[in-house]
């Protein structure tokens, strides 16, 4: 039987694989046939996730990625090892809720820094020769935070918008070069992160949010079906966008 | 951190001339106070001293006292020497 979103032969690296959406994706892709370079600060998570991949050929890379200037370099020693990546995916992401009160300058730039800067670290680390295959995908992930307005979000909301933009100028940019880059922009999904959030919501709070999610708040396989669209054939005609999964967030 | 350094925190917070917050003063009594002020106590609770409230434990605060008794250990009493929280929590 065929499958379109085989992945059999690819090999993808996934920031932020030791928890969440990241963790998801790479157990997803490895489900359909994906070789994983897994990346995340946390070694012992990362062999969890590693041990929960289906297949062989995987491999774990602990590094922080807010040494962003180090990325390029880290990415070309990585690819030697695991051979051309067909597929990144920077799920590693910063999340405060900050109302602009208590939010200060140097929040805003550790949101940035690993949102938007380290994105864009991965992008120029990928594009270079022997590290992207022939051709290549990149998913990056944004957040309806980023299209439409949230109060207590400011740092993280413009990081996400920032993004949306970053897919379409590196779309424009890359596409010559064989790679398209697209993004997905989640709704409330229950991975530790988001929970740590709607921890910080009274029960009024949280009832409100979970209505605006016309199909309830999301988990992270509903993301990763998603990013694993984005990097499969299914999406070989697809760059330069926003692909919204929010259970109907943004349809209000 | 000393507790008048923690008062001033919460007079910013509030957006009160600094001096303002004593501790005896009832929550309800400062219009600031509101969902998003809640929020921003729990974001600045988070940033200075790494520790995570729930927000029924803020309910049941009456009294900005009651606040500064949340925190317990991380507050000290004006003057007691060693503040046990940095200024900047970092």
């Amino acid at each position: 039987m065929m499958n379109p979103l085989d992945l059999t032969g690819k090999t993808i690296l996934v920031t932020g694989a030791s928890s969440g959406i990241g963790r998801e994706t790479a157990r997803l892709i490895s489900q359909l046939g994906a070789h994983v370079v897994l990346v995340g600060r946390n070694e012992e998570r990362l062999a969890e996730t590693l041990r929960s991949l289906d297949g062989e050929g995987h491999s774990a890379e602990p590094f922080d990625l807010s040494t962003t200037d180090e990325i390029p370099r880290w990415l070309k020693r990585i690819s030697a090892s695991s051979g051309p990546l067909h597929g990144l995916v920077h799920s590693a992401g910063m999340h405060k809720l900050r109302p602009l009160r208590v939010l200060n300058s140097q929040t805003a730039e550790d949101i940035m820094r690993i949102n938007v800067v380290a994105a864009i670290s991965l992008a120029k680390g990928f594009l270079q020769k022997g590290v992207c295959a022939s051709s290549g995908s990149v998913v990056f992930l944004s957040s309806v935070a980023g299209l439409t307005g949230q109060a207590g979000v400011a740092a993280y909301a413009a990081s996400k918008g920032a993004i949306v933009a970053l897919t379409k100028a590196l779309a424009v940019e890359l596409a010559g070069e064989h790679i398209r880059v697209n993004c997905v922009a989640p709704g409330v999904v229950t991975t530790e992160m988001g929970e740590g959030l709607l921890g910080m919501l009274t029960p009024e709070q949280f009832a409100a949010l979970e209505a605006m999610h016309l199909l309830g708040f999301g988990c992270a396989r509903d993301v990763s079906y998603a990013i694993a669209f984005l990097l499969a054939e299914t999406a070989r005609w697809i760059t330069g966008t926003v692909l919204v999964v929010d259970g109907g967030y943004m349809a209000h | 951190m000393e507790k008048n350094e923690f008062l001033l925190l919460l007079d910013e917070l509030l957006e009160l001339e600094p001096g303002t917050v004593k501790g005896s003063e009832s929550l309800d009594s400062f219009a600031g106070w509101n969902s998003l002020g809640i929020i921003s106590f729990m974001a600045l609770v988070d940033e200075h001293f790494s520790v995570s409230l729930q927000p029924k434990q803020i309910a049941g605060c009456a009294t900005i006292d009651d606040l500064v008794e949340l925190l317990g250990d991380q507050i000290s009493e004006d003057s007691a020497g060693t503040a046990s929280g940095s200024v900047d929590g970092r």
